[in-house]
C-alpha cells in the first residue's frame, strides 16, 4: 500500500500576483492573454471564478462577464522560479515527487524521509512549510493511489487537505460523477453519459470487455478507477545536482598537510564517480566539520568544465585555508562536485559497416 | 450471380490475405476484396497497389462475375458465425449490391463494381526459379530481422535477393548488422538480383507451407510473383543498388570463441535487462575458456555480471555490442554451439552455426561493436 499525496497550488498564477501587488487581493484577478486580442485566460483568482470565468475561456468573454476584473499578463519566469522553490519544499520531505505542471505534483511519501505518522499529517506540514516559504496556499488530496490522491485534493478547495482512506475508496469513487475522473474529458463524458454511465456506480457494472469494446486501452483505467483502484507509481525524474564523498575520521586530524592528503584520496573516488556517470562538473566544494562540531563549506567555481582529477585537486589548498583550518582539528572532511552536465556520449558509438 | 461457401473456409482464405490491405489506401477501391467467380471457382485478391494477394478456392457456383467488396464488413460477418455455415452470395451486378443469406437471416452490403479494381501486372514468364517452401521461409525468418528502417536508404529496408546458377544467396543489413543466407541446394537458370520489401515478405511468412511444397518465383525488372498452392503474390521491387556486402565481411578474424548457443543468448538477454536503455550495450571479456558478460546502466545504478565457459582461441579481448542485435541473431540460429569470430574491438564479429558444415545452407550474420566508454 501506498501513500500518495496530491499537492494542487490554489490558482496560482492568480494567487502570485495577489501576493506581490497588495491592491489585487480579494479582487477579481485574470492572468492571461490580451482581452483586445484572442488570449485566453491561463488562471484567474477565486474572486473572479464567481463571475463564471475558468481558465481556458477567452479573455474577452471573461471581460463581459466581469468587465471591473483585472487583467494581468503572466509572468511566467517568476512562476517557474516559485514553483522550484515549491518543488524543494516536497523533496525535502521524500525524493519521489512527479510534478504534473508549475503548479501540482504527485509525491509518494510512503518512505517519507522525516517521520510524522501519518501522511494526513505529512501533507500538513507540507502545506506549511509552502505557506512559509511562498505564501501561497496550496490544497492536499492525500489517498492511496494517484487518481484518488487527485481527485481529493479538488474537493475542498481553497487551502484544503482532504484524506479518502482505503475503506472509503470504492464507495466514494461511486457517488463520484463521472466527469469529475481524472482523464474523462467533455468527450468522454458524453459518450459515457449517451451509454448511460453517469456515476461511479454506474461505470462498475460495466465489465472490462465491454468498456474495451467501446473505449480501448484506456479502458484498464477506467475500470481500475471504478473499483477506487490505481496502480500508477509516482515517477520522479529528478536529476542529481552533485556528486560527493566525506568521512568523520575515528582521531580528530589536526596537521594540514595531512588534511589535504585526505581531501585528495576523498577527490579521486568523486572523480571515478564523476566519470563513471559520463558527468562533468563546474564547481568543487570542501566541507570541514570542526572537533567542536561547527561545519563549514567552501566552493569555487572553475572557469572550465572538469576533465581530469587534477582540475579537483588543485583547488583542495586553498579551499582548505579558506575554511580556515589553520591551528584546528577536524573530524570530518568531504569534497563535493557540482553543477553537473551529462556528457556527450560519443565514446559509446554504435559502430556503422556501411 | 450466385455462389455458396461456408464461412469459415472463406474466412480462413480472406485472413490469410487482409495483411495486404493497408490502413490508408490511396484509392478506396482497395478497401475491397476483389471477388472474382467461375464455375465451381473463386478467385479473390486483395491489394495496396505495391504488393497484390490473390487466393483461389472452391464455390457452388454456375455463373461468372466479378464485384468489389468492402473488407472490413466482409471480414467482420464472417467471424460472426463462429462455425461452417454455408453462406449463400447473391449480386446484382446492375447496383453491386451483395445479399448474403445464412440460415440465420439475410444482410446486404453494397459493393462496387469489381472492373475498378487495378490491374495486376503481368508477367512475361522469362525467367524465374522453383524452390521448396520450407527453404524460403527459412530464408525469410533468418533474414527478415536484420532489414534497417531507413527512409533514406531504402534499399535496405528490403531483402536483397541474388541468384545464379549456383545457388541463391539472402542479405539484409540495417548497417549495424548484416545477415547472408545462401542454399547450394536452390538455382536460378541465370544470375540475377533484386530486392524484395518487407511487406510481402511478411505476407510470404504467414502464408508459405511449412512443407516442401514447390514455390514458383518469378521476376522481371520491377516485379516478383510468388506462386504456390493457390496463392499468388505479387510486389513491386525496390529500386536501386543495394552496397556491396561481400566487401564489409573481414577475413582475417584470429580471436574464435565457441559457445552453447542457448547459454550464450539466455546470459545475453538476462545481462541486458541491466544495460543501457538507449545503447544496450553489453561488454564481453575474453580470457582463456572463459567469457565474461557484463551490462552497466550508470545512470541508475544497474549492473549485472556473468561468466560462461566456451572455448576461445584468441588474444585476450574486451569488445563490446548491442544486446538486441546479439540476441536476434543467437535466435535466428538453430544450432547447439554458435562460432563468433572477431579480430579487434571496433572491427565486426561473425557469428556462424558451429554444426559441422552438415547443412545445406551456408549461414554468416555480422554484427558491428559498440565502442567502450
Amino acid at each position: 500500500m501506498q501513500d500518495i499525496i496530491h499537492i494542487d497550488m490554489d490558482a496560482f498564477y492568480a494567487a502570485v500576483e495577489q501576493r506581490d501587488f497588495p491592491q489585487y487581493r480579494n479582487k477579481p484577478v485574470v492572468v492571461g492573454g490580451d482581452p483586445d486580442k484572442r488570449g485566453v485566460v491561463a488562471t484567474c483568482s477565486y474572486e473572479a471564478r464567481k463571475f463564471g470565468i475558468h481558465s481556458a475561456m477567452p479573455c474577452a468573454r471573461a471581460m463581459r462577464l466581469c468587465p471591473n476584473a483585472i487583467f494581468v499578463r503572466p509572468r511566467f519566469e517568476l512562476y517557474r522560479q516559485i514553483s522550484q522553490q515549491i518543488r524543494d519544499v516536497m523533496f525535502s520531505y521524500t525524493d519521489l515527487v512527479e510534478p504534473l505542471s508549475l503548479d501540482e505534483a504527485y509525491l509518494d511519501v510512503t518512505q517519507c524521509k522525516r517521520s510524522f505518522g501519518s501522511p494526513t499529517l505529512v501533507a500538513k506540514a507540507i502545506k506549511n512549510d509552502i505557506k512559509q516559504v511562498t505564501g501561497l496556499t496550496a490544497s492536499a488530496g492525500i489517498s492511496y493511489n494517484k487518481f484518488l490522491a487527485k481527485i481529493a485534493s479538488d474537493l475542498d478547495k481553497p487551502d484544503g487537505l482532504t484524506l479518502i482512506t482505503e475503506k472509503q475508496g470504492s464507495e466514494f469513487v461511486k457517488q463520484l460523477s463521472i466527469g469529475k475522473f481524472h482523464g474523462i474529458g467533455p468527450a468522454t463524458e458524453s459518450k459515457m453519459q449517451d451509454l448511460g454511465i453517469y456515476t461511479g456506480a454506474d461505470l462498475l457494472a460495466w465489465n472490462l470487455e465491454e468498456l474495451k469494446s467501446i473505449f480501448g486501452k484506456v479502458s484498464d483505467y477506467y475500470y481500475h478507477a471504478a473499483r477506487g483502484l490505481d496502480h500508477r507509481k509516482v515517477v520522479s525524474h529528478r536529476q542529481r545536482k552533485s556528486i560527493g564523498s566525506e568521512k568523520t575520521y575515528n582521531e580528530d586530524v589536526g596537521d594540514i598537510k595531512e588534511m589535504l592528503l585526505r581531501l585528495e584520496n576523498l577527490a579521486e573516488e568523486v572523480w571515478q564517480d564523476l566519470s563513471g556517470k559520463h558527468m562533468t562538473a563546474r564547481t568543487v566544494t570542501v566541507k570541514v566539520k570542526f572537533d567542536n562540531f561547527v561545519q563549514v563549506t567552501r566552493a569555487v567555481t572553475l572557469a572550465n568544465d572538469i576533465s581530469k582529477l587534477g582540475d579537483i585537486t588543485a583547488s583542495l589548498q586553498d579551499l582548505l585555508y579558506k575554511a580556515d583550518v589553520e591551528g584546528r582539528r577536524v573530524r570530518l572532511l568531504g569534497v563535493s562536485v557540482s553543477k553537473l552536465t551529462l556528457l556527450e556520449q560519443v565514446d559509446e558509438e554504435q559502430l556503422s559497416l556501411l | 450471380m450466385k455462389f455458396i461457401v461456408a464461412s469459415n473456409v472463406l474466412l480462413r482464405q480472406l485472413q490469410a490475405i487482409s495483411g495486404v490491405i493497408s490502413t490508408n489506401n490511396p484509392l478506396p477501391i482497395l478497401d475491397n476484396f476483389l471477388l472474382e467467380v467461375s464455375e465451381n471457382k473463386l478467385t479473390i485478391t486483395a491489394s495496396d497497389l505495391e504488393t497484390t494477394i490473390i487466393t483461389e478456392m472452391e464455390a457452388d457456383s454456375k455463373d461468372r462475375g466479378t464485384i468489389a467488396i468492402p473488407a472490413r464488413m466482409l471480414l467482420d460477418t464472417l467471424k460472426s458465425f463462429g462455425g461452417d455455415e454455408p453462406l449463400t452470395f447473391t449480386i446484382n451486378e446492375k447496383g453491386y449490391l451483395v445479399e448474403i443469406s445464412s440460415s440465420q437471416g439475410k444482410y446486404k452490403i453494397s459493393g462496387q463494381n469489381g472492373e475498378e479494381f487495378p490491374r495486376i501486372p503481368e508477367n512475361d514468364g522469362a525467367n524465374s526459379l522453383d524452390i521448396p517452401s520450407d527453404v524460403l521461409l527459412n530464408a525469410i525468418n533468418k533474414t527478415l530481422f536484420a532489414t534497417g528502417n531507413d527512409d533514406l536508404r531504402p534499399v535496405m529496408s528490403g531483402v536483397y535477393c541474388q541468384l545464379s546458377p549456383d545457388n541463391v544467396t539472402f542479405v539484409a543489413t540495417d548497417a549495424h548488422r548484416l545477415v547472408r543466407y545462401r542454399r547450394v541446394d536452390a538455382k536460378a537458370n541465370k544470375e540475377i538480383s533484386f530486392i524484395i520489401p518487407k511487406k510481402p515478405l511478411n505476407l510470404l511468412k504467414n502464408t508459405l507451407p511449412t512443407d516442401s511444397t514447390v514455390v514458383k518465383i518469378e521476376y522481371n525488372e520491377s516485379n516478383a510473383f510468388f506462386s504456390f498452392d493457390g496463392h499468388q503474390i505479387i510486389c513491386r521491387l525496390i529500386d536501386g543498388r543495394y552496397p556491396n556486402y561481400e566487401a564489409v565481411i573481414p577475413a582475417d578474424n584470429p580471436n574464435v570463441l565457441e559457445i552453447d548457443r542457448e547459454q550464450f543468448l539466455n546470459s545475453i538477454k538476462r545481462v541486458a535487462i541491466f544495460s543501457n536503455k538507449t545503447t544496450h550495450q553489453v561488454k564481453l571479456k575474453l580470457s582463456g575458456s572463459e567469457i565474461q558478460i557484463s551490462a552497466e546502466d550508470v545512470d541508475f545504478n544497474n549492473e549485472a555480471k556473468e561468466r560462461l565457459t566456451c572455448n576461445y582461441a584468441g588474444d585476450d579481448m574486451e569488445i563490446a555490442f548491442n544486446a538486441k542485435f546479439i540476441a536476434d541473431m543467437l535466435s535466428n540460429i538453430n544450432s547447439e554451439q554458435v562460432k563468433m569470430e572477431m579480430s579487434l574491438p571496433n572491427r565486426a564479429g561473425i557469428i556462424t552455426p558451429n554444426n559441422g558444415d552438415a547443412s545445406k545452407e551456408d549461414l554468416l550474420m555480422l554484427v558491428m561493436p559498440v565502442m567502450l566508454g
